[in-house]
């Protein structure tokens, strides 16, 4: 039987009377790359947001390793093992580097020492080890990409949420992202990701889930998806006839 | 070399009554020199670390004062320890009651309820019975362990040993995990629990240990002056000048209150006593007939806090992380 380490069951998100999600439903296999995608205000970071309890769902349940955690804290939902980058970066601006990495070390260990040894692994694999004592603030904007992600990956998470961890990052750096993201699949976490970057996303994910308009559009393999007609005109705009 | 500064400051701060023993007057400066250190260090650890300002610790301040004088009047034979114990219940409910409600918000909710609430604990006992209304309350000779409570040196030590043990807090937790937890709540709330940090947990957990600290000293300083009213010991004033020494010394960092009680106490005693008025017009720099002459003899005395309010509009503009901050270079 294959084991959903992730079930969005049917989960809508209301602010007053703005559907911002509507009754999307989807099962996140483990050890997969599993893209979310869609335009500007389809409702991603909002899902994102009701999956690790930063906003309560309106309706629909979100089970995570057999547990429901939609009527969860962001902190309790972080201790059973899924954490989240933020896709407007949020540094811990006047700590250091490694003491924000730091931060996330202490959600498994509650001594200093244990907490710098893990957050100096962490570094080495984003390859930010040349920046430790720099202030988290002073960080160019692909740093601090790389920085959120040391920082969630010191909470040993099982599965990972990435809010546009490529977002504003030149070919390269992408390209150094996703290796990365390649190397965390191969240690066994489980990753879901938001994406803008087509191309990013067919390259990497095993499954993609499109969102437009709060609902579910399509769902399926990276070559299914581009085939959609559905989804290119949902990208390309709905007046154009492709 | 750090530890050479540290035993050279220690040594000098035990040694001093032995040199200006005969003058009481220093004495008493030197008390509220440490009562003011201790009080804005143990503001810090909510304030700085957490970034949770709080503008009322004059409540668990006159928490502290108020249970022990009011328990030791009530049984004379009282030990004050017992009372000081007593007294961090008092303060550790109070803010209990407010960081459990308050803390589930963010934004300034905190600071405003932190008003709110040492506002209704001085118009309480203002207005209570037991508590001696406007009266205050007086306390007659007290003891401990036969040291004669009615001098000063046993305060001074008293002031210097909680300051110690409030600096010694304040650096465990800046190396330990909940100062690390803290920190990132001061930096950004939002990710600080996507990375496993139960917000109002370690927020009520900086708010207790500040509030017992300055219970403590509230306690120490009812014994030391032995006579107490809401005036002098919850007042608004005294929780903004708490706030003031810290963001003028540095706020966040260890030394930061300590620096920036230093200057500001003296400074105040000096303008409330007319000295700096005096010193002026005794170096010829301004003459005692001319307005500003008349204005430093006569009024400034009455202007201390307004003193202390610009040198933190100054402090602010020209050196937005204290006096500390200047010697220590951005990483």
């Amino acid at each position: 039987m294959i084991q959903h380490l992730l079930l969005i069951s049917h989960v809508s998100k209301h602010f007053g009377g703005n559907v911002a999600v509507s009754d999307v439903s989807f099962a996140v296999e483990e050890k997969q790359i599993f893209g979310l995608i869609g335009p500007n205000g389809a409702g991603k970071t909002t899902l994102f947001n009701c999956i690790t309890g930063f906003f309560p769902t309106t309706s629909g349940d979100v089970i995570f390793d057999n547990k429901k955690i939609n009527t969860l804290r962001p902190d309790e939902v972080c201790k059973l093992g899924m954490a989240r980058t933020w896709q407007r970066v949020k540094p811990l601006g006047s700590l250091t580097v490694l003491e924000n990495v730091m931060v996330g070390a202490f959600s498994i260990t509650n001594t200093t020492r244990e907490a710098e040894i893990i957050a100096r692994e962490q570094l080495q694999m984003v390859g930010l080890t040349d920046y430790t004592t720099k202030s988290a603030g002073s960080l160019s904007i692909g740093l601090k990409k790389k920085l959120e992600l040391a920082r969630v990956l010191a909470t040993r998470p099982k599965m990972l949420l990435l809010d546009e961890i490529c977002g504003g990052l030149n070919h390269t750096e992408t390209d150094i992202i996703l290796n990365i993201i390649r190397n965390i699949r191969i240690k066994g976490a489980t990753i879901v990701f938001i994406e803008h970057d087509m191309k990013a996303v067919t390259s990497i994910c095993d499954r993609i889930v499109v969102l437009n308009s709060g609902e579910k559009l399509a769902e399926g393999t990276p070559e299914e998806i581009t085939n959609n007609s559905d989804v290119i005109s949902a990208y390309l705009g709905g007046g154009h006839h492709a | 070399m750090k530890k050479i500064a540290l035993s050279v400051i220690a040594a000098t701060a035990v040694a001093l009554p032995i040199f200006i023993g005969e003058n009481p007057y220093l004495i008493g400066i030197m008390i509220s020199v440490l009562m003011m250190a201790a009080l804005s260090s143990a503001w810090n650890i909510l304030g700085g670390y957490a970034g949770q300002y709080s503008f009322g610790h004059a409540a668990y301040f006159g928490a502290g004062a108020y249970t022990t004088l009011i328990l030791l009047t009530l049984y004379n034979s009282l030990n004050p320890l017992v009372c000081m114990a007593m007294g961090i219940v008092v303060a550790s409910i109070i803010a209990l009651i407010t960081g459990s409600i308050v803390f589930r918000l963010r934004g300034h909710y905190f600071g405003l309820a932190s008003i709110a609430v040492a506002e209704i604990v001085r118009l309480s006992v203002l207005n209570l019975e037991f508590t001696g209304g406007a009266q205050g309350i007086l306390l007659s000779d007290v003891s401990l362990w036969g040291i004669d409570l009615n001098s000063k040196n046993p305060f001074y030590y008293g002031m210097l040993l909680v300051l110690v043990v409030t600096l010694s807090i304040s650096q465990y937790l800046r190396t330990s995990k909940t100062g690390y937890y803290l920190q990132a709540i001061r930096e950004d709330q939002d990710a600080a629990a996507s990375l496993g940090i139960n917000l109002a947990f370690y927020k009520n957990k900086a708010l207790l240990i500040s509030a017992a600290l300055t219970s403590i000293l509230g306690s120490l300083y009812g014994l030391y002056i032995r006579f107490i009213d809401t005036s002098a010991v919850l007042d608004l004033r005294l929780s903004i000048e708490i706030i003031l020494t810290a963001i003028i010394g540095g706020v966040g960092t260890m030394w930061g209150p300590v620096v920036g009680a230093l200057l500001l106490v003296p400074l105040a005693e000096m303008l409330r006593s007319n000295l700096l008025g005096d010193l002026l017009v005794k170096a010829g720099l301004v003459s005692e007939t001319s307005g500003i002459g008349v204005f430093l003899k006569e009024n400034l005395a009455h202007a201390h806090v307004l003193v202390y309010g610009i040198i933190t509009v100054l402090c602010i503009l020209y050196l937005p992380k204290g006096i500390l901050g200047l010697f220590r270079r951005v990483k």
